[in-house]
């Protein structure tokens, strides 16, 4: 009903939804999901939710293969995906020490995550290319935990 | 893709001639009339068929499981671009409106019942040779057994009366060479509807 927003009829590709009226199976969300694999539990909203993402790892038509790596999300202005960004350590051995480093990295991140903010740190998992930039898809989401008193959270 | 600046933004310096297997041919921008179709040789040595005029396709009805080879009337809706409308362009999802005829001869004789009749006429038109026609008795049982589903949408009623059902394309003429597709139903008919009344 609402996830209907595009000039094309969005639907799950696969899944017949026109069956004859009066048939003896009627499932009130036909609705197909899979499971990715790799320990990864598919989130409830994945599976009782009514939206249509092609490109979710859990009802759309993408796998989930290669690396799994995990970062902190910097930005969530674009339309379901999200940047990351990677820190990491480079060790310079003229001087013994390390140097801070970090790379930037897009995700698609599937509508059934929802309240996500930039902060949250995210498990995600490396698919074909889905855009020019994007070929991780997130799989889990740990919320930032806010520590101490409840402070103001801008709402 | 080499000729597309990075993500960063960076312009890519060209090393390398253009090589063979980056190619990108013309659209076949498929039109509705008598079926012309070009033959292309791919990569590997295999072909595609590329149709550059198409005037019938291989429908089907979803609900009752059966496919006919229907003419295809008109190019009706386009979600990417109203100019492929205009020109009746025939694309992979495009709405188009078909034949109903093979339709309704299958409907009619396999539950033996009307469709799409035309409701506030005064004059009952006779029925059709098809469902007036004697069946055996074997015959007769079957088509018992089966009123009971025969029953069919509102929405695909009033599409067999004008002899006109609204379907969408499955397959990409300018790759396959064909126009196949399945007949609207449901929730899909009913958002296409709305679209068109607009």
């Amino acid at each position: 009903m609402s996830e209907q927003i595009e000039k094309a009829f969005q639907k799950q590709q696969g899944i017949f939804q026109n069956a004859k009226v009066g048939a003896k199976k009627s499932v009130k969300n036909n609705r197909w999901y899979k499971e990715v694999g790799l320990g990864f539990k598919t989130p409830k909203e994945a599976i009782e939710g009514h939206y249509i993402d092609k490109k979710c790892p859990f009802t759309g038509d993408v796998s989930i293969r290669g690396r799994i790596l995990t970062g902190e999300i910097m930005s969530t202005k674009m339309k379901r995906t999200i940047i990351i960004r990677r820190e990491y350590l480079h060790f310079i051995s003229k001087y013994n020490r390390y140097e801070k480093r970090h790379k930037n990295l897009a995700a698609h991140m599937s509508p059934c995550f929802i309240g996500v903010q930039a902060g949250d740190s995210v498990t995600v998992g490396q698919c074909r290319p889905l855009s020019k930039t994007v070929r991780f898809n997130v799989l889990k989401v740990q919320k930032k935990v806010v520590k101490g008193a409840k402070n103001f959270a801008k709402f | 893709s080499r000729h597309k600046r990075n993500a960063t933004g960076a312009k890519r310096a060209q090393y390398r001639k253009k090589r063979k297997f980056e190619l990108g041919r013309q659209a076949a921008n498929t039109k509705l009339g008598a079926k012309r179709i070009h033959e292309v040789r791919t990569r590997g040595g295999n072909r595609k068929f590329r149709a550059m005029r198409l005037d019938a396709g291989n429908f089907s009805w979803g609900s009752e499981a059966i496919s006919r080879k229907t003419r295809i009337v008109a190019v009706v809706y386009n979600s990417s671009n109203n100019e492929l409308v205009r020109t009746g362009t025939l694309v992979k999802n495009a709405i188009v409106q078909i034949d109903a005829t093979p339709f309704r001869q299958w409907y009619e004789s396999h539950y033996a019942t009307p469709i799409g009749a035309r409701k506030g006429k005064g004059v009952v038109k006779a029925e059709s040779e098809e469902i007036a026609k004697t069946r055996s008795n074997h015959v007769q049982r079957k088509i018992e057994a089966r009123k009971t589903e025969s029953k069919v949408d509102a929405a695909l009623d009033h599409q067999f009366a004008a002899g006109r059902l609204y379907a969408c394309l499955s397959s990409r003429p300018g790759q396959s060479g064909r126009a196949d597709g399945y007949i609207l139903e449901g929730q899909e008919l009913a958002f296409y509807i709305r679209k068109l009344k607009k």
